[in-house]
C-alpha cells in the first residue's frame, strides 16, 4: 500500500497578511504557547459555546434557577421517563399502522375572490416608515396571506433593499401576542360601546375647546396623519399634540433648522463622496435611511478593475458599530468627545484657509487629548483637497449642535449642492413657523405634557403608538404622572408596558393590514396598501384621528375608513386649487376620471408619480446661529475614568427602541458586532475591563443621581475606553411570550438630557454573573484564510491577491469531475468589498425558507438554524482597536461537495445545474455531513423546532406553534421537522418557479428572472446569483474578475459561492 | 441418558432455513401489498356532493379546464368554487336534491368540503401547469376520470412511478391541443408530429424543496 504524503496547507500568515479573530478568548489562545484553541478543539464544544451548568443563570429576574420559555424543551428527562416516551412512542406507531391514511379535505373558494389564483402569490405595493425614512415595500401575499417582505425596486428609499427590521416585521402581523380587541381598565371590552363612551367624552370636551385634551404620538411621515392633525386642532382648538420617539431624529433635525432655518433632512449621496467622515453616525445600520445610504455607500465603493476608485471612510465612534466596521479608519472615543474632535477638525479646517464665518471664533480652545495628531491634520488636509466631495455626518444621538456645525463644514467646503440635499420634513410638530423662520416649540415636548399631567391641566390623554411607560425618559416618571390623568387611551398592537397602566386600549393594525401613506426624506410619496383583512379589527392612527376630528363621533356613525382618508389627502394634493371638497368629489369620479388614474397608478407602482423631490433650496448656512449654539453649549466635564465611565445608548439594530421586542426572529439574530443573540450587554473596552477587573457576565451596576439599572458586561474590542455601550429596547415586561424578560432595560438610566449618552455613571460589579448565548466562534474556521481583504494600494499591485492566499490544491481529484458545461449552472459571488455585515440577508433568508428560532438555550448549545451567517472577525494585533472584517456565509454549493460523500442514505445529492441538493425525507439524522463539511453550514433540527405534523402536540421551543404563526411560512418551502439536516438551497422554490414560468411561456431565462432571497433584500447590492453558462450573465462576468477567491479553495471543494476580496482604502498619511 | 431425540440435530438446521424464508416471504408481501400501487390505488371516498365526472366531463363533454380553470397557470389544479357549480345550476335543475349542499354553500357562503383523493406528500411539489405545458395528458395520471362516477385513485402516484416518466417522458406526452382528450392515443397524432424534448427533473430539487 502505497502512503500518500497528506496535504500540506499553505501557511496563511504570509507576508503582508493579517491576523484575523473572532473573539479575545480566540486571540488569547492563539497567542498563547499551549493554546486553549487546542484544547477545544479536542473538546466536543467550540469556544464560545457556552458551558451550561444546572443553574447558569438565562433570565435577570430568575437568578437561581434558569427560566424555561413556555413549553421549553427540558435536558432534565430521567431515565425512567425516557423509557416510558420510548414505550408510548413505539405502542403508537404500532396502533398507527392499522389506520389508513388521515381524510383530508379540499376547500375551495365560495366565491372567487378576483386576482387570486391559488398557488400563485401576489404582490402588493406598500410602504413602512422605518426611524423616519418611508421605505417602499413590495408584499408577497399568497392566498391573501402576506408571507414574504422586499423592496420596491422603483422606490428611491428602497431601490428594492430593505433592512434586517422590515424583512422581521412580517412576522408581527402573526404574533400570537397582539392585542386582539379593545379594552377598558385591563378587562376585554366592546369596541362599539367604547366608541360610544369616548365619543361622548370628546363631545363633552367640546365645550372648553379640548383645554384638557391632549394628545401624544411619535413623530409621523404621513401625510394624511398631518391633514387629521390640523382637522383635530380645528375642532379642539386649545388641544395640543406632543411628540415623542425614544430614538427620534429630532438632533438632526434641529440641528438642520439652527444651521438652515428650517427643520429638514440632509440627504447625502455617498456614491460620489470620495471621504465620508462619520461622527459617531451609524448611517449604514440604525440611522434613518439605512438602506439609501447602504446602496449608494457601496456604489462608491464596487471595484471592477484596480484602475477604479473607491470612497474613504473615516470614522469616530465609542463602540463598534457596523458603520464602523465599514471604516478605513476608526477613531474610538467617547460619545462625549466627539464634539471635541469636530470642533478641533473644523479648526484645522479653517487653518487651511476654508471660511467658516463667524463660526471660528466659537469653536473653544479645547485640548486634543486622545485625539491623535494626523486624526485633525491629515483629515482636514483630505477634507479640503476633496472640496466638493468630501461629507461630514453627525450622528443622531450627537447634540444639534454637532449636527449645525456638520451643516456648516458641508457647506464650506462646497459639498451642499454636490453631494448634500435637503428634503422636508413631513411633520414638523415641535415647530412653529412664524413668517418663514421656525422656532422649537417647547410646549409641544414630551416634558411639556408631562408637566401638565398633574390631575387638573390634563383629563384625557391619547396616546397614537409609541410606549412612553416604557421608553419615556427615566426622569420625567411618565408612568407615576400617567396615573394622575383621568382618562387615558393608548393604541397599540399589544397590551404592553403603557397598554397596561391606561384606562383605555384600542387594539391598533398593523401596517400590512391597514391604508396609510408615507413620505420619504426626499419627498416620495407612498400609499400604504393593507395585504389582508384586519385579524382582530382594530384601528389605525389616521382612522381613530378621523374619528376624533369629526363631529358626528358619536359612536353610532359608521367610522371613517383608512382608504377613503388617504384618498382625500392624495386629492387634496394633486389638485389643491379646487373649492370641491373631497366629499362633492368623491360621489362624482368614475374609474375613467384623472385621478382614479392617478390613484391606481400610485397603488401600482407603489408611489404617487412626480411627488418627489421635495422642491427647495437651502439658503447659505447661518454662520452666526451656529455659532451661537455652538458658544451655548461647550463640551465639558470630569475627565472619563474608571469612577467616571460614560454610558452611550443606541437604537438596538434589532428591537430598535424596543418595538420589536416579540419578534423571535430578531431576538435570536446576531448582534452584527457582538454576536449576541436573545440579550443586549454593556459593552466595555478590553482595558477598562482590566482596570475595573470585569470579565464577560460579570453583572454591574451603572448609576446616576439615584437611577440604576444592572447590566452583564461583555468585553468588546474596538471600544472606547471608559465608555460604556448598551443598546436600548431590551428588558422589556410587556411584550410577549418571546421578548418578556430578555436582555436588560436600560431606559431607567436614560433621562431627558442625557437621551445619546451620560457621563459621570459610577459603575459598581455587583459580584453576580451572567451567561450569554452568542454565535461567536460558532463554525469556527480555525484561523484558516477565509475572509480576505487587502488595501487599494495592494489591489492596485496585486489584482489577484485573494487567489495568491488560496491556492488551488496541487493533488489530482479523487474522481473524474462532473460536466458542466451545458444546461444551467447556478453561482453566487458575494463581494465583500461592499458588503457591509448589516444582516438584512440573514432575515431575508429565515423569512424565505421556513427557518425556526430556537431559543437562548439552544443557541448556547451551538443548535442555531439560520441557514446564513455573517462572519465577524476582528483584524489585527492590536487587540483593544482592532479592524473588522465581515464576511456572510452560506452554503457554498461545492462541485465536489464532501457532505454527498458521506450521507448513509443519499439523502443529499448533487443536481445537473450544480445544486447540492438535499432531500429532507430521506434523512435519517447521522449528521455525518454537517461533520464533513469544511464551511459548517449545515444545520440540525435538534428539536421539533417548528411544531409537529399537522394536529399533533409535539413541544416546540414555545409550546404548540400558535394558528396565526403558522401562516408566515412560505408554501413553497418544505417545514422541517425534527432529526432532519437542512441548509441553504440557493432559494430552489425560486428557480423551480422561474424555470416553470420559463417552460410555460416558451421564452429562455433571462438572467435576473431568479433571484435568491438574500440578494434580493442586501440594500448594498453585495450578492449576485444567476446563470455560470449564459454568456453575458451578472454572475459570470463577477466570476472572471481578478478579485475573486473561493473560500478555503485549498480543499478542492470547487465551491459554487465565491468572493470577491475585501479592498480597503486607508490613507497613507494617517500611518 | 439420551434427553432429545437424533431427529432433533436437524431442527438448527431447519429454523435456520425457515425462519429466513418466513422472512423473505414477508418482504415479498409488504413489498407487494404495502405499496402505494396496491394500497392507494383504487381509493375513492365518498364526496359530500354526489357530483359525477361521467355524467360533466364524459356525457356532455365539459372540458377539464371550465371548471379547473387555472391548471395552465398553476401548481394547483384547484377545485372549483361554488360559484362555478352555481354559474350552470342556478339555471340547471335547480330543485335536484342531490345539489343541495352545493345551494347551501352558495347561500351561507360556507365552502363545500371535498375529500382530497390525489394526496402528494407535502414534501412534494407538483405543478400542474408545468407538466400540461409539457403536453402531459390528463388521463395520463388521472386516468379515465370521464368515466368515474366517483373520483378513484388510478394510479399509484408514487416516487417511483413519477420518476419512470421523468426519465421517459416521451411515451406520455401529446400534442397541447389534445390534453384534456381522454381518448387520445399516440397514433391520433399528426402526421409527422414528434414529442417535443422536454427535459424533466430527476434530481432531489426537481420536486423536492
Amino acid at each position: 500500500m502505497s502512503k500518500r504524503e497528506p496535504f500540506q496547507f499553505e501557511e496563511p500568515k504570509a507576508s503582508g497578511a493579517q491576523v484575523f479573530w473572532k473573539s479575545l478568548e480566540e486571540k488569547n489562545a492563539v497567542d498563547a504557547e499551549l493554546t486553549s484553541r487546542n484544547k477545544a478543539k479536542e473538546a466536543e464544544f467550540p469556544l464560545g459555546v457556552a458551558k451550561i451548568d444546572e443553574g447558569a443563570v438565562f433570565a435577570p429576574s430568575a437568578p437561581a434557577a434558569k427560566k424555561a420559555m413556555p413549553g421549553e424543551m427540558s435536558d432534565k428527562i430521567s431515565r425512567r421517563g425516557f423509557v416510558k416516551f420510548g414505550t408510548a412512542v413505539t405502542a403508537l406507531f404500532g396502533l398507527e399502522a392499522c389506520a389508513r391514511r388521515p381524510l383530508e379535505k379540499l376547500v375551495p373558494y365560495t366565491r372567487s375572490p378576483e386576482y387570486v389564483i391559488p398557488g400563485i402569490s401576489n404582490h402588493y405595493a406598500s410602504v413602512t416608515n422605518r426611524g423616519g425614512e418611508a421605505v417602499g415595500l413590495l408584499i408577497e401575499t399568497h392566498e391573501g396571506r402576506p408571507t414574504k417582505i422586499e423592496g420596491n425596486p422603483e422606490h428611491p428609499a428602497s431601490r428594492g433593499g430593505t433592512d434586517g427590521v422590515v424583512q422581521a416585521t412580517i412576522f408581527d402581523v402573526y404574533d400570537p401576542d397582539r392585542s386582539t380587541g379593545p379594552r377598558k381598565n385591563n378587562n376585554d371590552a366592546k369596541a362599539d360601546q367604547l366608541y360610544a363612551e369616548f365619543g361622548a367624552l370628546l363631545a363633552a370636551s367640546d365645550k372648553d375647546g379640548g383645554a384638557t385634551l391632549r394628545f401624544l404620538a411619535p413623530r409621523s411621515n404621513s401625510p394624511s396623519f398631518v391633514r387629521l392633525r390640523k382637522n383635530v386642532t380645528d375642532r379642539f382648538p386649545n388641544t395640543r399634540f406632543h411628540v415623542y420617539d425614544a430614538t427620534s431624529n429630532d438632533n438632526a433635525i434641529e440641528g438642520a433648522r439652527i444651521a438652515l432655518g428650517q427643520p429638514m433632512h440632509a440627504l447625502v449621496d455617498y456614491a460620489r463622496a470620495r471621504t465620508i467622515i462619520a461622527l459617531d453616525s451609524d448611517f449604514l445600520q440604525t440611522e434613518p435611511g439605512m438602506i439609501r445610504a447602504s446602496r449608494s455607500f457601496a456604489d462608491g465603493r464596487r471595484l471592477r478593475a484596480p484602475t477604479d476608485t473607491m470612497s474613504r471612510l473615516y470614522v469616530v465612534e465609542p463602540s463598534y458599530t457596523t458603520t464602523g466596521a465599514n471604516a478605513d479608519h476608526r477613531l474610538r472615543l467617547p460619545a462625549r468627545d466627539v464634539e471635541r474632535y469636530v470642533r478641533l477638525l473644523a479648526k484645522e479646517v479653517a487653518a487651511l484657509g476654508i471660511d467658516l464665518g463667524p463660526i471660528a471664533a466659537s469653536l473653544g480652545n479645547l485640548p486634543a487629548d486622545g485625539i491623535p495628531e494626523n486624526w485633525l491634520k491629515s483629515v482636514a488636509k483630505e477634507l479640503v483637497d476633496n472640496r466638493g466631495r468630501a461629507v461630514v455626518v453627525a450622528g443622531r444621538r450627537q447634540p444639534a449642535r454637532v449636527h449645525a456645525l456638520a451643516h456648516a463644514l458641508n457647506a464650506a467646503l462646497g459639498a451642499v449642492g454636490q453631494i448634500v440635499s435637503y428634503g422636508s420634513v413631513v411633520d414638523p410638530v415641535g415647530y412653529t413657523n412664524n413668517n418663514g423662520a421656525f422656532e422649537v416649540d417647547a410646549a409641544a415636548s414630551l416634558s411639556a405634557l408631562v408637566a401638565d399631567m398633574d390631575g387638573t391641566k390634563v383629563q384625557t390623554l391619547v396616546i397614537l403608538g409609541g410606549n412612553p411607560v416604557y421608553d419615556a425618559p427615566a426622569d420625567l416618571k411618565f408612568a407615576d404622572k400617567l396615573a394622575k390623568v383621568k382618562t387615558t387611551l393608548h393604541l397599540s398592537e399589544h397590551i404592553d408596558e403603557t397598554s397596561s397602566v391606561t384606562s383605555w386600549h384600542l387594539n391598533r393594525t398593523h401596517e400590512l393590514e391597514a391604508w396609510g401613506d408615507q413620505r420619504s426624506m426626499d419627498g416620495t410619496w407612498a400609499i400604504q396598501q393593507p395585504t389582508i383583512a384586519p385579524l382582530y379589527d382594530g384601528v389605525s392612527d389616521i382612522e381613530l384621528l378621523a374619528f376624533i376630528a369629526s363631529k358626528a363621533a358619536d359612536g353610532k356613525a359608521p367610522r371613517p375608513k383608512g382608504i377613503d382618508i388617504v384618498k382625500e389627502t392624495l386629492f387634496e394634493l394633486s389638485s389643491p386649487q379646487t373649492a370641491t371638497t373631497w366629499n362633492q368629489f368623491a360621489g362624482q369620479i368614475d374609474g375613467d376620471h384623472a385621478f382614479s388614474k392617478q390613484w391606481r397608478a400610485a397603488l401600482q407602482r407603489g408611489l404617487v408619480v412626480g411627488s418627489a423631490p421635495f422642491s427647495f433650496t437651502p439658503g447659505e448656512a447661518r454662520g452666526k446661529e451656529i455659532a451661537d449654539a455652538l458658544s451655548k453649549g461647550a463640551p465639558a466635564g470630569k475627565a472619563l475614568g474608571a469612577d467616571n465611565v460614560e454610558v452611550t445608548f443606541a437604537a438596538c439594530p434589532k428591537m430598535v427602541d424596543g418595538r420589536e421586542g416579540n419578534n423571535p426572529w430578531l431576538l435570536e439574530l446576531p448582534d452584527p458586532m457582538t454576536k449576541i443573540v436573545w440579550d443586549n450587554a454593556a459593552l466595555v473596552s478590553p482595558k477598562t475591563a482590566g482596570d475595573l477587573g470585569l470579565v464577560a457576565g460579570d453583572m454591574i451596576e451603572l448609576s446616576k443621581n439615584g437611577a440604576a439599572i444592572q447590566v452583564a458586561v461583555w468585553v468588546q474590542p474596538g471600544q472606547a475606553d471608559n465608555s460604556v455601550a448598551v443598546t436600548l429596547g431590551w428588558g422589556r415586561k410587556k411584550a410577549g411570550r418571546y421578548g418578556n424578560e430578555k436582555g436588560f432595560d436600560v431606559y431607567p438610566l436614560r433621562t431627558s438630557d442625557s437621551s445619546g449618552f451620560a457621563d459621570g455613571v459610577a459603575l459598581r460589579k455587583t459580584g453576580a454573573s451572567y451567561t450569554f448565548a452568542q454565535t461567536q466562534e460558532h463554525q469556527s474556521m480555525e484561523g484558516r484564510p477565509i475572509a480576505i481583504d487587502a488595501t487599494l494600494e495592494e489591489y492596485r499591485k496585486t489584482p489577484e491577491f485573494a487567489q495568491f492566499r488560496t491556492p488551488r490544491p496541487k493533488t489530482l481529484p479523487l474522481w473524474n469531475r462532473q460536466n458542466y458545461s451545458t444546461g444551467h449552472q447556478w453561482a453566487m459571488t458575494i463581494d465583500l468589498a461592499t458588503c457591509t455585515g448589516c444582516n438584512t440577508c440573514v432575515i431575508a433568508c429565515q423569512s424565505e425558507n421556513n427557518t425556526p428560532s430556537v431559543g437562548k438555550e439552544q443557541v448556547a448549545k451551538g443548535r442555531e438554524m439560520l441557514w446564513m451567517r455573517i462572519d465577524r472577525y476582528f483584524v489585527g494585533t492590536d487587540e483593544a482597536d482592532p479592524k473588522v472584517a465581515v464576511q456572510p456565509v452560506t452554503c457554498q454549493q461545492c462541485e465536489e461537495a464532501p457532505c454527498e460523500n458521506v450521507c448513509p442514505v443519499n439523502a443529499t445529492a448533487h443536481s445537473p445545474e450544480g445544486l447540492n441538493d438535499m432531500a429532507y425525507n430521506r434523512c435519517i439524522g447521522t449528521r455525518y455531513c454537517a461533520n464533513n463539511c469544511p464551511y459548517k453550514v449545515r444545520r440540525f433540527n435538534y428539536l421539533e423546532f417548528q411544531g409537529g405534523p399537522v394536529g399533533s402536540s409535539v413541544d416546540t421551543m414555545y409550546g404548540d406553534l400558535p394558528e396565526t404563526t403558522k401562516m408566515v411560512f412560505n408554501p413553497n418551502v418544505t417545514v422541517r421537522m425534527r432529526g432532519v439536516m437542512e441548509k441553504c438551497t440557493y432559494c430552489v422554490q425560486r428557480i423551480e418557479e422561474a424555470k416553470i414560468g420559463s417552460l410555460r411561456s416558451g421564452k429562455p431565462l433571462k438572467d435576473g428572472a431568479v433571484v435568491t432571497a438574500c440578494q434580493q433584500a442586501c440594500p448594498a447590492g453585495a450578492i449576485v446569483f444567476g446563470d455560470l453558462n449564459e454568456p453575458g450573465s451578472r454572475v459570470a462576468e463577477h466570476k472572471r474578475r481578478d478579485r475573486g477567491y473561493d473560500l478555503l479553495a485549498d480543499l478542492g471543494t470547487h465551491p459554487r459561492t465565491t468572493y470577491l476580496g475585501k479592498v480597503r482604502n486607508p490613507n497613507k498619511e494617517m500611518g | 441418558m439420551q434427553l432429545f431425540p437424533r431427529a432433533l440435530n436437524k431442527l438448527g438446521l431447519a429454523v435456520a432455513v425457515g425462519s429466513n424464508a418466513a422472512l423473505v416471504v414477508v418482504v415479498c408481501l409488504f413489498w407487494y401489498y404495502g405499496s402505494p400501487k396496491n394500497l392507494q390505488v383504487g381509493y375513492a371516498p365518498l364526496q359530500p356532493v354526489p357530483y359525477s365526472h361521467r355524467l360533466h366531463a364524459g356525457d356532455l363533454g365539459i372540458d377539464c379546464r371550465y371548471c379547473h380553470a387555472n391548471i395552465e397557470r398553476s401548481a394547483h389544479a384547484m377545485i372549483p368554487a361554488t360559484q362555478t357549480c352555481m354559474g350552470c345550476h342556478s339555471i340547471v335543475k335547480t330543485d335536484s336534491a342531490k345539489l343541495e349542499p352545493v345551494r347551501d354553500s352558495w347561500k351561507t357562503g360556507a365552502p363545500i368540503e371535498w375529500t382530497k383523493v390525489h394526496k402528494l406528500p407535502e414534501h412534494a411539489y407538483f405543478n400542474h401547469s408545468a407538466h400540461l405545458a409539457a403536453g402531459v395528458g390528463c388521463v395520463t395520471c388521472h386516468g379515465r376520470i370521464d368515466k368515474m362516477e366517483v373520483v378513484r385513485l388510478d394510479k399509484p402516484i408514487s416516487m417511483g412511478w413519477c420518476l419512470e416518466c421523468h426519465r421517459d417522458p416521451s411515451p406520455n406526452l401529446r400534442p397541447k391541443d389534445q390534453i384534456t382528450n381522454m381518448n387520445w392515443t399516440p397514433d391520433m397524432a399528426p402526421a409527422g408530429w414528434q414529442p417535443p424534448k422536454v427535459n424533466p427533473p430527476t434530481n432531489c430539487s426537481g420536486c423536492h424543496r
